[in-house]
């Protein structure tokens, strides 16, 4: 006889591995730390890039006040500015991007909690056959 | 009597919003793909017909190839193939242009899309919506159908919009011949993008009506939806209206009221389709035990989202034509 009870069980085990399981086990391989830590790293990468980005269409936009101003400005000055700008936007974003990652991780962790009790409760149906 | 027309009215209603669930959770598989490549050729002979500067690419048969490549592949790939299109067309123009709009893009992608790829068609959709002049639509859907984060996305699809347009509208100072100057060109894109008072004042109206939509729609009161949609095109209007005055953009006073007017009628019939309605897809999954393979084709069940007595209603209106008058 076919346990109906058992097959709806499995059906939303199965449902559950084939869709956000998928990405739930991807991000438990990882220990906690490696994980944020890996993620802040490619969203340090990309602030960096889309910072350079920027900087470059500012410094195209200013290019003959630049020019003309290159040796009379405090290049020290200027580059610690940037420096500044840079680790504020970097940091800020990273800081989101941790509070982010760090609640994904939390929600995989749940999900995939509450898949190993359903598991073991399929598995305690077998034993009381 | 009015009573019983209003009933008989919503019931119809109720009957069709059921028939169209069905009808979509039946032929899913179909009408996804479907869904996909009308959108990927609107958009895209959008482009063609506002920015059509690469003449190769204008071109109905190079759309309906490229539109139907996108009706296979995950939706993301239509945002991907308009900014290509989009790029492309502008680099036709002038290397400046295609150089800022392409830095706007990689920025977005790299600082936002990054995290919600579920938003990202909204990007799409608003600049096709100003195309439609019902822009006004997409802060009352996305504060019905989503987060206060969709605020973020929709202010990327605005701020797109308007650089696209500013181009588009100052296209002929740009591919001109009389201003050598790269610099001054590029200048000259970057200022009229910055100084565009409109586009932020349309960014604040935005997010605030979908944070107000949003956070009217959760609200446990009744009709909280409809009040919510109201509420909501009122507050873009008067944003938009306060903005007007206190920064004297050129925003089309007639244009917005009647612009909301039909972005609340859309935004009706979204609340109608969308509330409480779970269109998760019909699952078919396979797996075996000791004794058996199962392959369980597992069905969403399909309720109706008004309270159990209006379900009464449907059954007794089909026995009522029959004959007797059978309500409760």
């Amino acid at each position: 006889m076919i346990n109906e009870e058992k097959v709806i069980l499995m059906t939303k085990l199965a449902s559950y591995e084939s869709h956000e399981g998928k990405k739930d086990m991807l991000v438990l391989n990882y220990f906690r730390s490696d994980y944020i830590g890996f993620q802040v790293l490619k969203s340090v990468i990309a602030a960096t890039i889309a910072f350079f980005a920027l900087f470059a269409v500012y410094l195209f936009y200013n290019f003959e006040e630049l020019m003309q101003d290159i040796y009379k400005m405090d290049l020290l000055e200027f580059g610690k500015s940037v420096v500044i700008l840079y680790l504020c936007f970097v940091g800020g974003y990273g800081v989101i991007s941790y509070i982010l990652y760090a609640t994904r991780y939390a929600k995989a962790r749940k999900n995939l909690k509450s898949y190993h009790s359903n598991l073991r409760k399929i598995a305690g149906m077998y034993d009381n056959k | 009597m009015t009573i019983n027309n209003e009933e008989d009215y919503m019931t119809t209603l109720l009957v069709a919003k059921q028939y169209i669930k069905n009808f979509i959770s039946k032929y899913e598989v179909y009408l996804k793909p479907l869904m996909k490549l009308i959108v990927a050729l609107a958009a895209m002979m959008m482009i063609n017909s506002r920015i059509g500067y690469m003449r190769r690419l204008d071109d109905i048969s190079i759309v309906l190839i490229i539109a139907l490549m996108c009706s296979f592949m995950p939706m993301n790939f239509i945002i991907f193939v308009a900014a290509l299109f989009t790029v492309l067309h502008l680099y036709a123009l002038s290397l400046e242009c295609a150089v800022i709009v392409l830095v706007l893009f990689l920025v977005l992608f790299l600082l936002y899309f990054r995290f919600s790829p579920k938003d990202t068609l909204v990007v799409l959709l608003t600049p096709m919506c100003f195309i439609f002049k019902i822009p006004y639509a997409i802060p009352l859907a996305m504060g019905l159908l989503g987060t206060p984060a969709s605020a973020v996305s929709v202010g990327c699809g605005i701020t797109v919009h308007y650089l696209i347009s500013y181009i588009a509208d100052n296209a002929a100072s740009f591919s001109g011949t009389e201003m050598e100057d790269m610099v001054a060109r590029f200048r000259l894109i970057i200022d009229g993008f910055i100084n565009n008072k409109d586009m932020f004042l349309t960014i604040v109206a935005f997010a605030a009506t979908i944070i107000v939509v949003y956070l009217i729609r959760r609200m446990s009161v009744n009709y909280a939806w409809t009040i919510a949609v109201i509420a909501g095109a009122l507050t873009d209007v008067i944003v938009l209206l306060v903005g007007d005055l206190m920064f004297d953009t050129n925003v089309p006073i007639g244009g917005v009221v009647i612009g909301s007017i039909f972005s609340v009628l859309i935004a009706m019939v979204v609340q109608f389709f969308a509330f409480n309605v779970d269109y998760s897809r019909t699952e078919k999954v396979q797996f075996e035990d000791d004794e058996y393979y199962y392959y369980v084709k597992a069905i969403p069940k399909i309720t109706v989202a008004a309270p159990s007595r209006t379900v009464k209603k449907i059954n007794t209106s089909r026995k009522r034509s029959a004959g007797g008058q059978s309500r409760k």
